[in-house]
């Protein structure tokens, strides 16, 4: 092969490599709102927040907003259960430990957590000193960009 | 196993053995024991009272008022209201329902003796005042018998409640009147919306086309009329030019449709706040249902009484929230109120609409040794309830068949109804199709045999016509849009409108549904996460059918809801409803609660949708002018284009609105009008607890009606 084409062939590839991992990466969001909640626990239940996620081959990487919640957050869990269905907590996340604040992980998942991420069936869910079951949850969806 | 009246009895002579023990405990412990305290404080009515005020405050009030007088989350629990009731009921029974029931979301960590302090404080609060021993579970005496006043000890002296007619007036002073006979109602005129949802098949449809998609933008208001304060969902009719309008508390007002003008109005009674949905007219006559179970005929030109009868007996529960449906000239009309554990049932029943004579009674609920008495697990018949008719039905003149809806077997989870699963419940949340001249049971279909989770299939059957096919659809709280032949009930096809997890297969060629294995063996305080809600992937809010493109467009709602059963006694009078009840936005959705979707009649496919924040709380009407109209929580009227789901127009009105749009016609100009409301149940107070950020009036009923300006037409 002429080192003019190899050349060409390397450049094209280098050029393309941005693209092929662009591509391999799968994004996700989940909106974060209110636990469970009735009209005696609607004011003690609050905010929302926004969860971005990005995976590639099997780490996610969790980036996260939140605000508006009753009392202080104490600790922030990546779920597993099908949605609207509750589960079992299967990551730890960093989260401010105020009302407000951000969240974030970089987490390696297993091959079976890759799929329940694909089928909607992981979710966030932040816990605060009000409510040590949980405040705020929401379930990661695909997002298409 | 269930909990026999023997081992009832049983309890609570050990309740009251264990009661007279504290007596005798208080006699000789120290003064500061809290044991004695609580002794001395079950002593005592006043007393027990005073600490229910602590009680009802904390578990309470949220949703009821700090006053008893109610708010947008909950009834108010004082006043005529009440004594209408509860008056001729005991404080036992009430104690029974409030423990089954409240709060929704769980009792917490309630015990006995705050439930039995809150119904003291209730009954303080209603001015009784002839007892002093303290309240205890079995105390049996007629709460009303120990009122000495009711409502005066407490509240200042209200005037007497008008009854009657109280405006007196001739819509043929306005317009020449010309009986509607059932000719005319069976292909009514363009101009007309001449009974709930226009047309025996409940299409929702105007033939009307000045208002179309060209010049929908240009839609002004016309006249503006305030209605009567209370809960309210009303669906106005429209005939010869003259508005017909339910208000709350049963009174019906005749306005002149050009101008807004009000002719007559009338009082039927009780002149309570409560909500009738719908009313209906027949020859010279309207015909109203009354939320204390009555049926009333008016002159539709002078709002006189003609005739009166009794549906049910509203001391025993039954009401009614939704009005009839006239089908050559019976008045047949559903029941509500039916979840107590009593030997009278629900049924659908037909009144000759000339002197209200009752013709024949359908039962929903099938008793021991009749067709289907065999599903409901040998229960005594005593306690076989639920299968309210709560909402409307349709008619096909030429089948003779009456179809409506029927609600769920009561209490809502099967553990609490002491039943299993596999205790069906014939004929609940099912369409039933009911032979109009004999009054009985030609075919029904069981959407959700034994169903577990709040989520009845009881809203409205539209009737389609789809070549020679004869359709009936239906969408239930599960959002899920069923189609049946409605010759013999043959299932034909379903559609998810909105998401569910409730089942894990529904069988595409019989549409037998299969509950999720933790629904299915769902055990007392056990908590069940859900979707939809009981706020229903629909609910009341009626659909529409639009002949011209063939597609189904309906209101649909996206929440879920953790649902716990509660231990309900199986005990005459005793029964109710029994779950606690928490809940929140549907995964997916992105926090839409609501969702108007358009389905094929053919195909069932969606074939567009628009989801938005606010809950929808109008039924949707199409016209033949391609458009689409329906209101919202957020005080939005809003007009789609019915085949592509792009929102042509909308403005904003004084309340959240809420009812049922109509289209008419007067002297060949149309209107579009549609009603702002307040009150309602898990529709309401559903999105209250979830999208707390809307805001809106907390009075403000009203008729609003719109036309295009002079030229634009």
């Amino acid at each position: 092969m002429p080192a003019r084409s190899l050349a060409w062939i390397l450049s094209a590839v280098l050029l393309a490599a941005p693209l092929l991992v662009s591509a391999q990466t799968e994004n996700f969001r989940a909106r974060l709102s209110p636990m469970p909640t009735t009209p005696q626990t609607v004011d003690s239940i609050t905010g929302e927040g926004e969860v971005l996620l990005s995976l590639e081959g099997n780490m996610l990487t969790v980036s996260g907003t939140f605000e508006g919640m009753s009392t202080v957050a104490t600790v922030a869990h990546l779920h597993n259960g099908p949605p609207a269905q509750p589960g079992p907590a299967v990551h730890q996340l960093v989260v401010t430990a105020a009302t407000g604040g951000e969240l974030s992980g970089e987490i390696e998942l297993t091959d079976e957590q890759v799929d329940a991420l694909r089928a909607n069936s992981l979710y966030v869910q932040i816990h605060s000193e009000g409510n040590p079951p949980g405040e705020l949850r929401g379930w990661i969806f695909p997002r298409s960009q | 196993m269930t909990d026999s009246p023997d081992t009832r009895r049983s309890f609570l002579k050990t309740w009251i053995a264990g009661a007279g023990a504290c007596l005798l405990l208080a006699a000789c412990a120290p003064q500061d024991s809290a044991s004695e305290q609580a002794a001395e404080v079950a002593l005592d009515f006043s007393a027990q009272a005073e600490a229910g005020a602590v009680a009802y405050a904390t578990n309470c009030a949220a949703c009821h008022g700090a006053e008893l007088e109610g708010t947008i989350l909950g009834p108010l629990l004082i006043g005529q209201s009440f004594v209408q009731r509860w008056g001729t009921q005991t404080p036992a029974l009430l104690l029974g329902n409030i423990q089954s029931n409240m709060p929704p979301g769980g009792a917490g960590n309630m015990t006995d003796e705050d439930y039995l302090n809150i119904v003291a404080h209730m009954l303080a609060m209603n001015g009784v005042d002839s007892v002093s021993s303290a309240l205890t579970r079995a105390s049996d005496f007629v709460i009303a018998e120990n009122i000495s006043r009711i409502v005066a000890l407490r509240r200042p002296p209200e005037p007497p409640a008008p009854q009657g007619l109280t405006v007196a007036g001739n819509t043929e002073d306005f317009v020449p009147f010309t009986p509607l006979t059932a000719e005319m109602l069976r292909d009514p005129d363009p101009a007309d919306w001449p009974m709930h949802r226009r047309n025996f098949f409940g299409h929702s449809y105007s033939p009307l086309d000045e208002i179309n998609t060209e010049n929908v933008a240009n839609l002004n208001l016309e006249w503006v009329w305030n209605m009567h304060e209370g809960d309210s969902e009303p669906a106005p009719l429209v005939y010869g030019g003259i508005v017909y309008l339910i208000n709350p508390g049963n009174v019906i007002q005749a306005l002149d449709g050009k101008t807004g003008e009000l002719i007559w109005e009338h009082w039927a009674g009780p002149a309570n706040r409560q909500d009738m949905r719908n009313i209906a007219m027949y020859n010279d006559k309207i015909i109203q249902a009354t939320t204390d179970a009555r049926l009333v005929a008016l002159d539709a030109r002078t709002g006189e009484q003609v005739w009166e009868t009794v549906i049910a007996d509203n001391s025993k529960g039954f009401a009614n929230s939704s009005g009839p449906i006239v089908a050559d000239g019976m008045v047949i009309s559903g029941l509500a109120g039916c979840a107590r554990y009593i030997p009278e049932d629900c049924f659908v029943s037909a009144y000759d609409a000339d002197n209200g004579e009752l013709l024949w009674q359908f039962e929903t609920i099938a008793e021991a040794g009749q067709p289907g008495g065999d599903t409901w697990g040998g229960l005594d018949d005593l306690f076989r309830a639920g299968g309210e008719t709560w909402i409307t039905g349709s008619y096909d003149p030429e089948l003779r068949l009456t179809y409506w809806g029927t609600a769920q077997q009561k209490p809502w989870v099967p553990v609490s109804r002491h039943m299993t699963i596999n205790d069906v419940g014939l004929f609940t949340n099912a369409t039933i199709a009911v032979n109009v001249d004999s009054g009985e049971l030609d075919w029904y279909f069981q959407h959700v045999p034994a169903e577990a989770l709040d989520l009845d299939e009881v809203f409205e059957r539209v009737l389609i016509d789809r070549g020679e096919e004869k359709f009936v659809y239906s969408i239930g709280k599960h959002g899920i849009l069923w189609k049946n032949d409605r010759v013999t009930g043959e299932f034909s096809g379903f559609t998810e409108t909105v998401f569910q997890n409730t089942f894990t297969h529904i069988d595409p060629e019989t549409g037998a549904v299969t509950y999720r294995e933790d629904i299915q063996n769902a055990q007392l305080d056990e908590w069940t996460s859900a979707c939809p809600s009981s706020a229903g992937g629909k609910d009341w809010h009626s659909m529409t059918y639009h002949p011209p493109s063939g597609l189904i467009v309906a209101p649909l709602s996206q929440t879920c809801l953790e649902n716990a059963a509660r231990e309900v006694a199986l005990v005459q009078g005793g029964g109710g409803l029994a779950a606690s009840r928490k809940f929140f936005e549907m995964p997916g959705t992105d926090g839409n609660l609501g969702k108007v979707g358009a389905y094929h009649a053919d195909t069932l496919e969606e074939v567009w949708a628009h989801e938005q924040r606010a809950s929808l709380h109008t039924g949707t009407i199409s016209t033949a002018g391609g458009l689409v109209f329906v209101g919202d929580l957020d005080r939005r009227f809003k007009a789609f284009d019915v085949n592509t789901g792009e929102i042509l127009w909308e403005t904003r009105l004084g309340t959240s609105v809420q009812g049922h749009p109509v289209s008419f016609a007067i002297d060949g100009k149309q209107y579009i009008a549609v009603t702002t409301a307040l009150g309602g149940t898990s529709p309401r107070t559903v999105p209250g607890v979830i999208a707390t950020e809307i805001t809106y009036p907390r009075w403000g009923n009203a008729i609003y009606v719109f036309s295009l300006p002079e030229g634009l037409n």
